[in-house]
């Protein structure tokens, strides 16, 4: 399979953005026709319509959009931070942590809307400093396989607890702390929205930095630190700002998989691996492919809500085979 | 050689007559009433049920409806209806029960809900020689078969029908007096869950008491008994009120209103709640004929205002 | 510039405490338009030398001087911009094209932020041409034979256009015609450009054809450096590899050597 070349594929991206955009704002459970939904945007028409267009749809496309962007760039740093195809923005035990912190605040009944996101987001971090302490024993240097092997003893501890916590209380709050796992975007509004951008931006901007240190970086430690890469600076600096974009992202939405671990691998075939071109583009793709994934949640079965996450994972298997088969062509001798 | 002849002879009688009592232990003779609980068993007593335990909020309060409240040996921590229900012994939870506590209390007989998790506990409180019986109390359909199961059980038929008959005319009549003058019933959106948004379809108790009442579930078209919907919907359905259980939330209505994509929906707007009691209506019991003449009560004076 | 380009003083380093030393007091130096071999038996320190000079490693004790300084004051990026090191195994964990793999040679020129410009593709072109992989160009990498992407692990060390080039084995999988090419193009560069090269081989004879200088390590310690008939000593070689060698010049004055083998008995297939 040929590379697309650069302006093809950008116009491609596009196209994927404005299509997944244009499907948040028009399709919907509520069946508004296009007219009404020009009208509503424009501030006119029914109120009812405007409302929904304005406090439900937007901020969800919005949010989206940052949500499977910010997956996506996590991942496809995590793939070359642990030096492993598979990879996903979970795999630090983040979500292990995350989903810790918010089965507490759902169980505890904490009534503020940020009790919850909040709860999740310092899981995230404890877990994150959790991993990051166990893999600097090994000397300061981040191991990939030990940082591996550390989100996995991090992310397993918190699903044990998890589990616990789920047998002891009632049905109601365990069903609802496993609701909020499968992920969603419905509860958002645009402070969500706003609270996320705010994170996500510094950690982007801290990973699009270290682009071509990444790219060295999937060489090899070795000739990355000969091609002039200071290797440990360059790993903790991923490492963090990886984990900070991934608990976000949790807080925000809740778990969903998928899209930080195929969308990176996709376009790494179609454009190849240079991360200076692959970090944006992955953004863009991912919160499309999230946006058109949520749209399909919220309409195929309406008025009853698919958990998005199971969506991106019907979507994500059968791409992934797929995906499969491109990469042992390349890869093998 | 004739001594040990004897001997032998005298073990073995002994053996013959000890072997039946040894297997009487593990199974009493059941020829006492019979009943198919809704598990497909068909459960036997060896005479009609003197100590029950109930392990559901439900049963309990058909026990008592049946006059049967004096042999309740035990309950699960959430029964809380009638008062008189508090004197009764307190084995836990009635979802994956405490078998020693239930068997501590010498029952004859144990109610339990019909749920795959319960079935490891009725399991074992067989084993330990206690009858079980198993009841799907889901609907107001149950609660007519779950009274005749019982009644059964405990020797009290008669008593049985004629709570029935008088839980279905009560019913009858209480939907009659209910049907709203107008004709336009009030939409009612049934909060159960904030994040993501839960509520009840038709298939559940709960939308049962709505429609007896006159109102209509805004989700009747969900046909689980519980579903996740979209925020979409809500707002554009638009419902006249927003009903929460008081065991769904701390005895004041959720603070929906501090949600932004909440405030799309009129009713949070406005602030249109109806706190409901989740003792009366929270569960399949013979007081549905009060949940709905309640409800309906409830539903003329917020037309009227 | 004037002075050694690479100097190792008496360097001494251990991997682990307590155990034995992989360097000990080991020293030598490398300066502009001189090609250096390290040779030596198994484990006798020769790329724990090399990582020495390169900062890989702490040192115990002594010194490893880049132009004069500690290799410890130079950034990464600095020193990557003056030597080019080809490692012994590489692999890469995502799928890259050749012309990739060499461009990213230029990255210690072009830091975080500047984009590829005309001089940088031409610096990548002529690498590739230099190393023989030009007509590998669109190929995977992964697709690659052991000694295809040896020497496209050359070109991208051509293409950093260093002062110094480092190289750990860079002859493992090459055939003949390709081991010939690489050592002829490291003696070209090193007289024209007035390159340093270290170059660590198990080839004693190439090593012997091609180096101005060798150094001898066993266990750690340089036991002989200087012109290659003055290292290749049938005695000292005897001792340090353990196994009898015989001498020979070349026509051109290059002294090689032969492992005899051991004495025939009744039986042996020749």
């Amino acid at each position: 399979m040929r590379r697309v070349p650069g302006r093809r594929f950008a116009l491609g991206l596009a196209a994927l953005l404005v299509v997944a955009v244009a499907a948040g704002v028009l399709a919907g459970p509520s069946f508004l026709r296009p007219a009404e939904v020009c009208a509503a945007l424009a501030g006119r028409g029914d109120p009812s319509a405007i409302a929904i267009v304005w406090s439900l749809r937007l901020p969800r496309i919005a949010l989206g959009l940052l949500v499977g962007g910010v997956l996506a760039v996590s991942g496809a740093s995590l793939q070359v931070l642990v030096r492993n195809p598979l990879a996903d923005p979970y795999l630090l035990g983040l979500s292990g942590g995350a989903g810790l912190g918010a089965v507490l605040a759902i169980t505890a009944g904490v009534a503020s809307p940020w009790a919850v996101p909040a709860a999740a987001f310092g899981g995230a971090l404890l877990a994150m400093v959790s991993v990051y302490r166990l893999a600097a024993v090994a000397g300061g240097a981040l191991d990939g396989r030990v940082l591996v092997l550390a989100g996995v003893v991090v992310g397993a501890f918190a699903g044990a607890l998890v589990s616990g916590i789920l047998a002891v209380t009632d049905a109601q709050g365990a069903r609802s702390a496993m609701l909020w796992l499968m992920g969603g975007l419905g509860g958002a509004g645009w402070g969500t929205v706003a609270a996320l951008a705010v994170y996500a931006a510094p950690a982007l901007a801290v990973l699009v930095a270290e682009s071509r240190a990444l790219n060295l970086l999937s060489l090899g430690e070795e000739p990355a630190q000969h091609l002039g890469t200071d290797v440990v600076r360059t790993k903790r600096h991923v490492f963090v700002a990886a984990s900070l974009l991934t608990a976000a992202a949790v807080a925000s939405a809740g778990i969903i998989g998928f899209v930080g671990l195929v969308v990176p691998h996709a376009i790494r075939i179609l454009r190849g691996h240079d991360n200076r071109a692959l970090l944006p583009a992955a953004f863009v793709a991912g919160g499309s492919l999230l946006v058109l994934a949520d749209t399909g949640a919220r309409t195929i079965f309406a008025p009853v809500e698919l958990p998005v996450g199971v969506v991106t994972a019907i979507i994500g298997v059968p791409v992934f085979a797929f995906l499969l088969r491109r990469w042992t062509a390349r890869s093998s001798s | 050689m004739a001594a040990r002849r004897l001997a032998v002879c005298r073990w073995y009688s002994l053996l013959v007559l000890i072997a039946p009592l040894a297997g009487c232990a593990r199974q009493p003779p059941r020829h006492g009433p019979s009943y198919v609980d809704d598990w497909g068993r068909t459960v036997v007593l060896s005479a009609p049920a003197r100590r029950i335990v109930s392990l559901s909020p439900s049963t309990t309060e058909i026990v008592f409806a049946l006059g049967l409240g004096g042999r309740l040996a035990g309950r699960t921590r959430w029964c809380d209806y009638p008062p008189a229900v508090r004197d009764v012994a307190d084995v836990g939870d009635g979802l994956a029960p405490n078998v020693e506590a239930i068997a501590a209390r010498r029952p004859d007989l144990v109610l339990l809900y019909a749920s795959p998790a319960n079935r490891p506990a009725a399991r074992r409180l067989e084993a330990l020689g206690i009858a079980t019986a198993a009841l799907a109390l889901d609907r107001a359909e149950d609660v007519g078969r779950a009274a005749r199961l019982i009644g059964a059980l405990a020797g009290a038929e008669r008593v049985a029908d004629s709570l029935v008959a008088a839980f279905d005319s009560a019913r009858a009549a209480a939907a009659r007096e209910a049907a709203p003058p107008t004709g336009r019933r009030p939409r009612l959106y049934v909060h159960v869950w904030t994040d993501p948004p839960v509520t009840v379809g038709r298939g559940s108790y709960l939308a049962e008491i709505l429609r007896d009442a006159g109102a209509e579930n805004l989700f009747d078209d969900v046909t689980t008994s519980s579903a996740t919907i979209s925020l979409e919907s809500l707002a554009r359905r638009d419902p006249d009120a927003i009903v929460v259980l008081t065991s769904d939330t701390l005895g004041a209505p959720p603070p929906l209103g501090e949600r932004p994509p909440w405030r799309a929906v009129r009713a949070v707007r406005e602030g249109r709640f109806l706190l409901l009691d989740g003792s009366l209506y929270g569960r399949p019991s013979p007081r549905m004929p009060l949940a709905v003449r309640d409800l309906a009560a409830r539903l003329r004076r917020l037309a009227v205002r | 510039m004037d002075g050694p380009l690479f100097e190792l003083t008496d360097a001494t380093v251990r991997y682990a405490p307590g155990v034995a030393p992989s360097l000990d007091g080991a020293g030598f130096a490398v300066a502009p338009g001189e090609c250096v071999a390290l040779v030596g038996p198994n484990g006798a320190g020769k790329t724990t030398a090399l990582r020495a000079l390169l900062g890989l490693v702490r040192l115990e004790r002594g010194a490893a001087l880049v132009q004069g300084r500690p290799v410890a004051s130079w950034t990464r990026d600095a020193l990557a911009r003056e030597v080019g090191v080809v490692v012994q195994r590489e692999e890469p964990v995502f799928p890259i094209t050749v012309e990739a793999a060499v461009a990213m040679g230029r990255y210690p020129h072009l830091g975080r932020w500047r984009l590829f410009a005309r001089a940088d593709r031409d610096a990548v072109d002529r690498a590739m041409a230099l190393a023989d992989v030009a007509a590998l160009r669109e190929r995977w990498v992964g697709t690659l034979s052991g000694g295809e992407w040896q020497r496209v692990r050359v070109a991208r060390a051509l293409a950093q256009e260093p002062h110094a080039l480092v190289l750990d084995e860079p002859t493992a999988s090459l055939d003949l015609r390709h081991e010939m090419e690489l050592f002829e193009l490291i003696a070209t560069l090193v007289r024209e450009r007035r390159l340093a090269a270290i170059v660590v081989s198990h080839h004693l004879n190439l090593a012997a054809r091609f180096a101005d200088r060798l150094v001898l390590l066993h266990q750690g310690r340089v036991v002989a450096t200087g012109a290659p008939e003055g290292v290749l000593e049938t005695g000292r070689l005897q001792g340090v590899f353990g196994w009898p060698v015989a001498l020979q010049r070349l026509p051109d004055g290059t002294v090689q050597l032969y492992p005899e083998r051991r004495a025939a008995t009744p039986g042996d297939r020749r």
